[in-house]
């Protein structure tokens, strides 16, 4: 006789979102107790930071201070300039980002800019009619430079050359170069603020560089002097806190140097002290891809003929740099929100613009002040610059590889 | 057999080519260099400092400073010298650091942990709390948790959050109740001086037992259990005797809300710190007018604060206009907001009996019902209070219930209370006895319980946090946690997959597979970074002066700028900072070689 066998269950979805709910959210009592205490915790305070947001705060002296931010006390017809220096920034980054190519670090990184830039320009050309052409030049020069870099990849030889070039033009534009008032009159660097200041600040970055490999050069040396040397620097540099750095700077560099303390503008003390601590913090990072690469490297390169020199330039350092790409970039992230320190010396970096705001008079009008709209601002514009520059970071390490061998 | 070829004979090496006159002569030039360098830079200064006329040696460290401090862990007064000065200012600092290294490492590992959830909610919340906080600048989060979130706290002085085990919350700061040592401490000293040494001779012998037996064995124990036992025996040996030293006594005055103990030692006062005194009032009178208030982000108009008294202190309270005819007269009520300290003044404008927000502000001047003066009126008032250091007692200032008008006006110095219309006029209208205030010493032990209390404005008795160092701390705390999280994370990640299986496999329960079998792994990996980490937050509380807390940093730069003393304030700086830093170097090498592997 035919006795049919029972029908074998559905297979256990194992797709889908109830799947994945089940998975992730609701897989035990615990959890699914710990979902629903944590998840009203949190729809608690995102309702209330979203009515904070958008009904209860008044972001009217944020809005309205938005050059003091930008530039602080740069002459509001100068502006072209800042933002040529921008245009030129974004034009390298776009040449770098097309060399590299769609999907490639660089070229992330670069878009993420861009979606700034354009958020920017769209708001500058309905609200802001004092730079409302300057904006989208920075945006075009961007696409400028990326499709210049996609055509022509030999740009790539001629990057670094142009960093500099742009490093130093943006300096001389940006303090001008002639007397009386005309359009390239020199402007004080104590008018220089805001976020202008902060992205000036950060570029000390660039000459710790060569100053932190020198000394990581030189804490490996074989030769005492140079090595205690070097060791005694880098430990009593990173042995005590940037902001007192900057204090000490601001009081003793004139001292040192013997001059009159007006002559050194505060700006070129603070960017000493930021560039000899990012240079010590530099150094023990380079030191620690010295180190990673193996000795047998060197010892070959010596069996070859190479010089010591040769060695060191064209065989462990290349090495030792690109392992430590990652960590340069991450103490980068760290001097970008250390920038903020040197309200310590009396610069209105973007941070203490927003200082600044909050004891306006217009501001004390408002009922219980406007601190936390002001810092909520800053607190972003922080966030996405760094935030930015982790993810990146991220992508180089997986990119390299380190860590996964 | 064969023999080598002989070595072919090299030309000698030039000494200008030989690699270690190079490296001689090298060093020489380099240290003439830096020689040279800082001989130009100290002529410089020399040169500069003459010029200016500023010090350049430590000799000022010995003159008056002059400079207020508002939270001193040891006795500091404005007289005291820069010397001292500046020691409370490092004492702030580790102050500072302590704390925060404890609460940074509970919140950074509960974070690290949920990391790793299996719960994504769970693990979001905290990828998104790290990657927020640590992209945000420290100085930016200082300033947002102090100007932004503490100062314009809501609960005023008078109105603090009463939080479980009388901890006290308001835009002030923290206040807890504390334990002090009092009069009597002396008598317990031998038994924790015996239980000390008990102990360490325990930990002896069980380490020396447990080596001779070759087994392994907990120590700790054995000497904690001993500490404990002799440490309790001796505190109720030494406690037996609670008797009130002779001649002890108080001198209270009510009507200034001040009071010291002391005894009397060959005829000199001899102040009684830490000590107990039961202040009992009959009946008196607390006085308070309305007053218009920006709380956070909203206006409080009209309300009425008192100094905080519980309920529980007093047999009968009650809470009345000063001039209740003038107060039925221009329509005010009162509505109770917290009883007896907190009410506000209010007008029924539509008539429901009830207090409805809006009836507080006047619609004529657009502000509240200013300067309304409310009595509470206090019977059987009771509290024990701790004197301070010094012998000090405060408890808020009481004024006759209600005296005879003359007696009022002779007894409050012009200038001093702001009497309205409304309250002469109450204070002639009832005839009332005078202030009868009456205190005693009570008897304690070698410890006493202090309980935080609001006299007038501010925290007395107990321990108390400024709004600025619970801002710095808070900061401070949350930027760290979020780079422990990620320590703590990355260490437990990196204990391998085998060790989990193989306890699960064994039969440990979850919780036991983490706390017995992976986080002690993941600790060896975990505890260098975080260390160094522990170092950054006790450097980053330099950036103290965003939140007004006088540290070791914020001391120096008031210091240097009064003196000019730049040189001699930044070698002490460097000197100090290089001192933690050895010390965490210390700790870091002492961990690294406790929890090395030890290797077969």
């Amino acid at each position: 006789m035919f006795v049919p066998i029972e029908p074998r269950p559905a297979p256990v979805p194992t797709k889908g979102p109830v799947v994945w709910l089940k998975k992730n959210l609701f897989s035990s009592p615990f959890n699914t107790v710990l979902t629903i205490v944590t998840g009203a915790v949190v729809a608690f305070s995102l309702y209330n930071l979203a009515w904070f947001v958008f009904f209860d705060a008044s972001w009217g002296q944020v809005w309205a201070n938005m050059k003091l931010f930008a530039v602080y006390r740069y002459p509001a017809d100068l502006l072209w300039r800042p933002l040529a220096i921008a245009a030129g920034l974004m034009f390298l980054l776009g040449g770098m980002a097309g060399v590299g190519g769609r999907g490639s670090i660089t070229a992330n990184t670069f878009f993420a800019l861009q979606g700034f830039v354009a958020v920017l320009s769209v708001v500058a050309v309905v609200f802001w009619p004092s730079v409302r052409f300057l904006w989208p030049m920075v945006l075009v020069a961007g696409y400028a430079g990326y499709l210049l870099g996609r055509s022509w990849p030999r740009l790539a030889k001629l990057l670094p050359w142009a960093w500099a070039v742009w490093f130093v033009l943006g300096i001389m534009l940006l303090s001008g170069v002639t007397p009386g008032s005309g359009l390239l009159r020199v402007v004080p660097s104590r008018d220089w603020g805001g976020f202008l200041l902060t992205l000036v600040l950060f570029t000390g970055i660039i000459p710790s560089f060569p100053l932190g490999v020198a000394l990581a050069l030189g804490r490996n040396s074989k030769l005492p002097a140079i090595k205690y040397f070097c060791i005694a620097f880098i430990e009593i540099v990173r042995g005590a806190p940037l902001i007192m750095w900057l204090f000490i700077a601001s009081l003793l560099l004139p001292l040192l140097l013997n001059t009159d303390a007006n002559s050194l503008p505060a700006i070129l003390r603070a960017y000493v002290a930021i560039t000899l601590f990012s240079a010590a913090y530099m150094a023990e990072n380079v030191r620690g891809g010295l180190q990673a690469v193996p000795r047998g490297q060197s010892e070959a390169a010596r069996a070859l003929g190479l010089s010591a020199w040769q060695t060191t330039m064209l065989i462990v350092l290349p090495q030792a740099l690109r392992a430590v790409i990652p960590a340069i970039v991450g103490q980068a992230i760290g001097l970008f929100k250390d920038t903020s320190l040197v309200f310590i010396v009396g610069l209105v970096d973007f941070f203490r613009a927003g200082d600044l705001v909050t004891v306006q008079p217009q501001s004390l009008l408002v009922t219980g002040g406007v601190k936390l709209e002001v810092y909520l601002f800053v607190a972003v514009i922080y966030f996405f610059f760094a935030y930015r520059m982790s993810v990146a970071s991220r992508q180089l390490e997986r990119q390299l590889g380190v860590g996964v061998r | 057999m064969t023999t080598a070829p002989a070595p072919a004979t090299e030309a000698p090496v030039p000494v200008w080519r030989n690699v270690k006159t190079i490296g001689v002569i090298a060093q020489v030039l380099f240290v003439l260099l830096v020689v040279a360098g800082i001989g130009v830079l100290v002529n410089n200064v020399t040169t500069a400092l003459a010029r200016a006329n500023l010090p350049a040696d430590f000799s000022f460290l010995g003159q008056r400073a002059g400079i207020p401090i508002a939270e001193t862990p040891i006795r500091y007064t404005v007289t005291d010298s820069y010397a001292r000065a500046l020691l409370v200012g490092f004492l702030n600092t580790l102050k500072v650091a302590v704390v925060g290294v404890v609460f940074a490492s509970l919140l950074g590992v509960l974070f690290g942990v949920m990391r790793l959830s299996t719960n994504w909610l769970v693990r979001t919340i905290a990828t998104v709390y790290v990657e927020v906080l640590r992209n945000i600048p420290l100085a930016v989060q200082i300033v947002f948790w102090y100007a932004a979130i503490l100062l314009p706290f809501p609960p005023r002085i008078n109105n603090p959050i009463t939080l479980p085990g009388g901890m006290l919350l308001s835009n002030v700061g923290l206040a807890m109740p504390w334990v002090y040592p009092t009069y009597r401490f002396g008598a317990w000293v031998p038994w924790l001086v015996a239980a000390v040494v008990l102990a360490v001779a325990i930990t002896v012998w069980r380490r020396r037992d447990l080596a001779r037996r070759d087994v392994v064995g907990a120590v700790w124990p054995y000497p904690l259990v001993t500490f404990a036992l002799v440490a309790v025996v001796g505190y109720f040996v030494a406690s037996a005797d609670r008797a009130v030293p002779a001649g002890a006594s108080v001198d209270y005055a009510a009507d200034r809300g001040r009071g010291t103990v002391y005894r009397q030692v060959d005829g000199t006062r001899e102040p009684l710190s830490f000590t107990p005194v039961r202040v009992r009032v009959e009946s008196a009178q607390l006085r308070a007018t309305s007053q218009n208030l920006v709380e956070s982000r909203r206006r409080a108009d009209s309300t009425v604060r008192f100094p905080l008294v519980f309920e529980s202190e007093a047999e009968g309270i009650e809470v009345v206009f000063a001039d209740a005819a003038a107060a039925e007269a221009a329509g005010y009520r009162l509505h109770v907001e917290r009883f007896p300290s907190v009410s506000t003044v209010y007008v029924d404008r539509n008539g429901n009996g009830e207090f409805d927000a809006g009836e507080e502000t006047n619609p004529e001047t657009g502000t509240g019902y200013n300067g309304v003066e409310v009595l509470m009126n206090l019977t059987g008032f009771e509290r024990v209070v701790v004197s301070d250091r010094d012998g000090q007692l405060r408890t808020p200032v009481f004024s006759a219930g209600a005296a005879p008008a003359q007696a009022e006006e002779t007894a409050a110095p012009a200038g001093r209370g702001r009497f309205s219309a409304f309250g002469q006029a109450a204070v002639q209208e009832s005839a009332e006895t005078t202030l009868e205030a009456s205190t005693e010493v009570l008897g304690v032990g070698p410890l006493v319980v202090s309980r935080a209390t609001i006299p007038v404005s501010s925290f007395d008795g107990g321990a108390s946090f400024t709004v600025n160092y619970l801002a710095l701390v808070l900061a401070l705390v949350i930027y760290t946690s979020s780079f422990i999280a990620e320590i703590v994370r990355g260490g437990i990640q990196a204990v391998h997959r085998g060790q989990r299986e193989a306890a699960m496999a064994l039969g440990l329960s979850p919780y036991q597979t983490f706390s017995l079998v992976v986080f002690p792994q993941a600790m060896r990996i975990i505890l260098p970074p975080m260390i160094s980490q522990y170092l950054n937050l006790t450097k980053n509380s330099s950036l103290a002066s965003l939140a007004g807390y006088a540290e070791l940093f914020v001391v120096a730069s008031v210091v240097s700028n009064q003196t000019g003393a730049a040189i001699p304030i930044a070698l002490l700086l460097i000197g100090s900072y290089l001192a933690i830093s050895l010390a965490f170097s210390l700790v870091l090498n002492y961990v690294n070689a406790r929890f090395a592997l030890v290797e077969r």
